[in-house]
């Protein structure tokens, strides 16, 4: 009889070790989702549809992240890119209360301050929803969704997976070229790369 | 003073170097680093490996050559003297090291790194080599920093001599390095799926495989690998990834680590894309572990499905004919008992290919399906109807009807035991019990012939009390002898048929509304007509008795599933859905969602019992959870996808997801519910 109950319980476990991979398609159209920022005002993806939205995840302790920060990479990109008025950025914080990254939303305005950063906003997922649904996967992890709401880039920011400060000079940056891209009209060429950095910290 | 000490120190240290090549440690912050070499000496002209040596703090983890889904590799940068060449690291063996939803490749506990170093035929003996390495690594736990330092090694020029401690450590390290073998591969995607295939292993039971690609972008990393095994080989499904839509090179290579019997092993294999190898047929005999706990938890449930109160009826029914034939000869018992098994074997591989073929067609399909369909549950409703008439005496058992399934049920003889087999079989479907949900799960997921394995051990779970009956004879003979109290039994036994033909009926009102419902007992007035008429001794009658027959039995065809489902519930739950679960999980509200549906008597057990009482309600309130329902009654895509994400083919299911529990995936909750556990889990 023991032997059964083990056998039933193997099968529990078999039956239950069924995780799924959610990465969303470049060219599918990004379901419409609502979020809060570091003040306090919630968002729809969809309010920002004729506009172009990046995304960028990120994590103030976080290495990497520290690395475009820190020479003034990731302010510089987000500058150029919302210059127009017609992308916006947001910087999204997925890591869960008590985890490396997560902060209030006074802390996230004070380390936008302290950093000079300009994104449009910043998003503040502490339960890692909004993260999980785009399988972001590591600060930095880049999106780009077109005018229409469709996924056109997902991947790193650039090519150089270094922590090192020196190389972020030298890296081809994949999320100006992606945009470079959209405005000339073309597909972007470069538009899903293997993301690097720290893991997302989740709950 | 502390000069002294300083110096007593300095001893010591070279001391140490002296038994052993090797450098200071440094200490980087969660690693400490050293360079050990294999030889204390080397030749002109000859080999040394070298090896970075990394002791990690405990639950802090480095990277292989492809980290996975976040980190970075470790990375050597040797400054060498002229003509002194360097090879690549032989790489020890990652593991798959997961951190929530991400999984990465890496390495914990103390692993070396080793290079060859080939010296060159210049070199004097007596000299000394500096050999200086500039090494950085990722170093996680849940955070991540980036460590790094310089060592240099300092090697004597001599007779070739093997270092005492490293030596051996090192030579250990470089032949468990994954190196390139016999094996190949090859890697294809269809259907969104990556299908690794691998053949030319050695021979032996291969318990578990992973390929480690080399690249990332090939396969996703936090995708299971699911392991099939063929004759000729094995492979392995999981997800591709982006390289396979920006364009893939001809070969993709990597690492497959695999147990065979027993014995972890590891080989470089270089995979053709866009095309796979022929495995050969499905290996059976092997499988296992996995399919043999499979048929034994299929053959326990089976076992269970007897005791189940939608079954029970139709059981007695059997028990009823075999104490009729229990007495004189022992054989037709046996012949009965086979009949019985025969029937019920059938309709689970029928059963089986019905799925397997749904499953193939896409279709989402789950245990309990057929009750899904009103004019399945109609003409069941209808049949039980009539045998409780039957049974009552209304009209006489095996002499007229024949055709008719209740005839088939109650006629005596091996086609009656064998209809008998096939009835209880389609009753005993939607009471999933709890042993086999699993198990049915399990084999919904498998190939076909592993679902047809579970199938049938299964339903010879279900046959064998009556197998049992058939052989024992200590057991038949304890079975009544007949008498006029067979007629009362029989009438007695009418009244769960009834009960069941209620039921059916009720189920029929959640599906189809009170018109259709009126329509199935207009066709129960019918039927009980044309067994009246059929007693009549005129050929006139018996043709009205065959229009109204018809008429009874095209009624509950004509049933079609209507919108006006009735969700009762005295709680205040909404309609489930994964969108609605996430959003009151980001309120920080404890979920508890409710699989169930009309024709589940487990669901509704629980229900009366436990769910819809005041305490559980109470519970509920204090704790501010949300009550979801998903309705399974009619089919609904969502909620089968949502099973199956758990394993399960039927409901109930019960998820929980407390206030506290931070795992994207509910708690399981038994399918038996208790009140205490809810307030366990809740509470």
């Amino acid at each position: 009889m023991k032997t059964l109950f083990t056998a039933t319980a193997a099968i529990a476990v078999l039956a239950f070790a069924a995780p799924i991979s959610a990465k969303i398609a470049n060219g599918t159209t990004v379901s419409d989702m609502t979020v809060t920022d570091s003040n306090g005002v919630q968002h729809n993806l969809s309010d920002f549809k004729g506009k172009r939205v990046v995304l960028e995840w990120t994590n103030d302790g976080c290495p990497y992240v520290q690395k475009h920060y820190n020479t003034n990479n990731m302010q510089t990109l987000q500058k150029e890119v919302t210059m127009d008025g017609d992308t916006v950025w947001l910087s999204v914080i997925s890591s869960a209360p008590g985890k490396q990254g997560y902060v209030s939303g006074e802390g996230a305005n004070a380390l936008t301050r302290s950093r000079g950063a300009e994104p449009t906003a910043v998003v503040l997922d502490p339960s890692g929803v909004m993260g999980k649904t785009f399988a972001a996967k590591t600060t930095p992890h880049m999106y780009i969704i077109d005018e229409s709401g469709t996924l056109v880039y997902q991947g790193a920011i650039d090519d150089n997976s270094s922590s090192r400060e020196s190389t972020v000079a030298s890296a081809n940056n994949y999320v100006r070229a992606a945009m470079a891209d959209l405005d000339a009209g073309r597909a972007v060429a470069n538009a899903d790369t293997a993301p690097y950095g720290c893991s997302v910290k989740y709950p | 003073m502390i000069r002294l000490l300083l110096s007593f120190l300095l001893i010591l240290s070279s001391a140490a170097t002296a038994l052993a090549r090797q450098t200071e440690t440094l200490d980087t912050g969660k690693v400490t680093a050293s360079i050990v070499s294999s030889l204390d000496s080397v030749q002109p002209g000859g080999t040394v490996w070298i090896a970075l040596r990394t002791e990690l703090d405990e639950g802090w983890h480095t990277y292989w050559q492809n980290p996975g889904d976040s980190g970075e590799p470790v990375q050597l940068s040797w400054t060498l003297p002229p003509g002194v060449e360097v090879g690549s690291i032989a790489w020890p063996l990652p593991y798959p090291i997961p951190t929530g939803p991400i999984v990465n490749y890496g390495f914990e506990g103390a692993p070396l790194f080793p290079v060859e170093m080939t010296i060159p035929a210049e070199v004097e003996i007596g000299e000394t080599l500096s050999l200086k390495l500039d090494f950085y690594y990722l170093v996680c736990a849940d955070i991540c920093i980036p460590e790094e330092g310089q060592l240099t090694l300092e090697l004597d020029v001599g007779e070739p001599e093997s270092d005492p401690i490293w030596g051996p450590q090192i030579e250990a390290a470089v032949l468990e390095s994954p190196r390139g073998g016999d094996i190949t591969g090859a890697a294809e995607v269809s259907n969104n799926q990556l299908m690794l295939t691998f053949k030319n292993l050695p021979v032996g039971q291969v318990s578990e495989a992973y390929f480690f690609p080399f690249d990332q972008g090939v396969l996703g990393h936090s995708t299971p690998q699911n392991l099939r095994r063929g004759e000729a080989g094995i492979a392995l499904t999981s997800a591709p990834e982006f390289l396979w839509t920006d364009g893939i090179a001809e070969t993709v290579s990597g690492v497959l680590k695999y147990t065979l019997d027993g014995e972890v092993r590891s080989e470089v294999v270089s995979l053709a894309t866009a095309m796979s190898l022929d495995i050969g047929a499905e290996q059976i005999s092997g499988a296992s572990i996995g399919l043999l706990a499979a048929a034994m938890g299929a053959l326990l449930g089976g076992l269970i499905l007897n005791l189940m109160p939608c079954v029970f009826p139709i059981i007695s029914l059997k028990a009823l004919s075999l104490a009729k034939t229990a007495h004189g000869d022992r054989a037709p018992a046996r012949h009965s008992a086979w009949a019985y098994t025969f029937g019920v074997l059938v309709t689970f591989a029928v059963l089986a290919a019905i799925l397997i073929a749904l499953k193939a067609a896409g279709a989402q399909i789950g245990w309990g399906f057929q009750l899904q369909s009103p004019k399945v549950v109609g003409l069941l409703a209808l049949l039980l109807f009539v045998i409780g008439l039957n049974l009552l005496g209304l009209f006489e058992i095996g002499t007229r009807l024949q055709g008719a399934g209740e005839g088939l049920v109650s006629r005596g003889g091996l086609s009656g035991s064998f209809f008998t087999g096939v009835l209880a079989v389609i009753v005993a479907t939607p009471c999933t019990a709890p042993f086999m949900a699993g198990a049915v799960g399990y084999a919904l997921a498998q190939p076909a012939m592993t679902t047809l394995i579970v199938f049938l051990a299964l339903g010879l779970g279900f046959a064998l009390p009556f197998l049992l009956l058939g052989y024992v004879p200590g057991l038949l003979a304890k079975l009544p002898k007949p008498g006029p109290w067979m007629e009362t039994f029989q009438q007695v036994l009418a009244f769960p048929m009834l009960a069941a033909a209620t039921w059916l009926v009720w189920v029929l009102i959640l599906q189809v509304g009170a018109n259709g419902t009126g329509l199935l007992l207009i066709a129960f007035l019918l039927a009980a007509l044309a067994i009246w008429l059929l007693r009549l001794q005129s050929a006139v009658m018996k043709g009205l008795a065959v229009i109204a027959a018809l008429g009874a039995i095209a009624l509950p065809l004509s049933l079609t599933a209507g919108s006006q489902a009735v969700q009762s519930a005295t709680l205040n739950s909404e309609a489930w859905s994964p969108e609605r679960v996430a959003e009151l999980r980001a309120e920080g509200r404890p979920v508890f969602v409710d699989f169930t549906a009309a024709w589940c008597v487990t669901c509704k057990v629980n229900e009366q019992l436990v769910l819809k009482t005041d305490r559980t309600k109470a519970l509920f309130e204090k704790t501010n959870t949300a009550f979801l329902v998903a309705d399974w009654t009619n089919r609904d895509v969502q909620i089968a996808a949502e099973l199956e994400r758990y394993g399960r083919a039927g409901v109930p299911l019960y998820l929980a997801f407390p206030a506290n529990h931070d795992d994207v995936k509910g708690l399981v909750l038994p399918q038996t519910l208790t009140f205490s556990i809810l307030e366990g889990t809740l509470g």
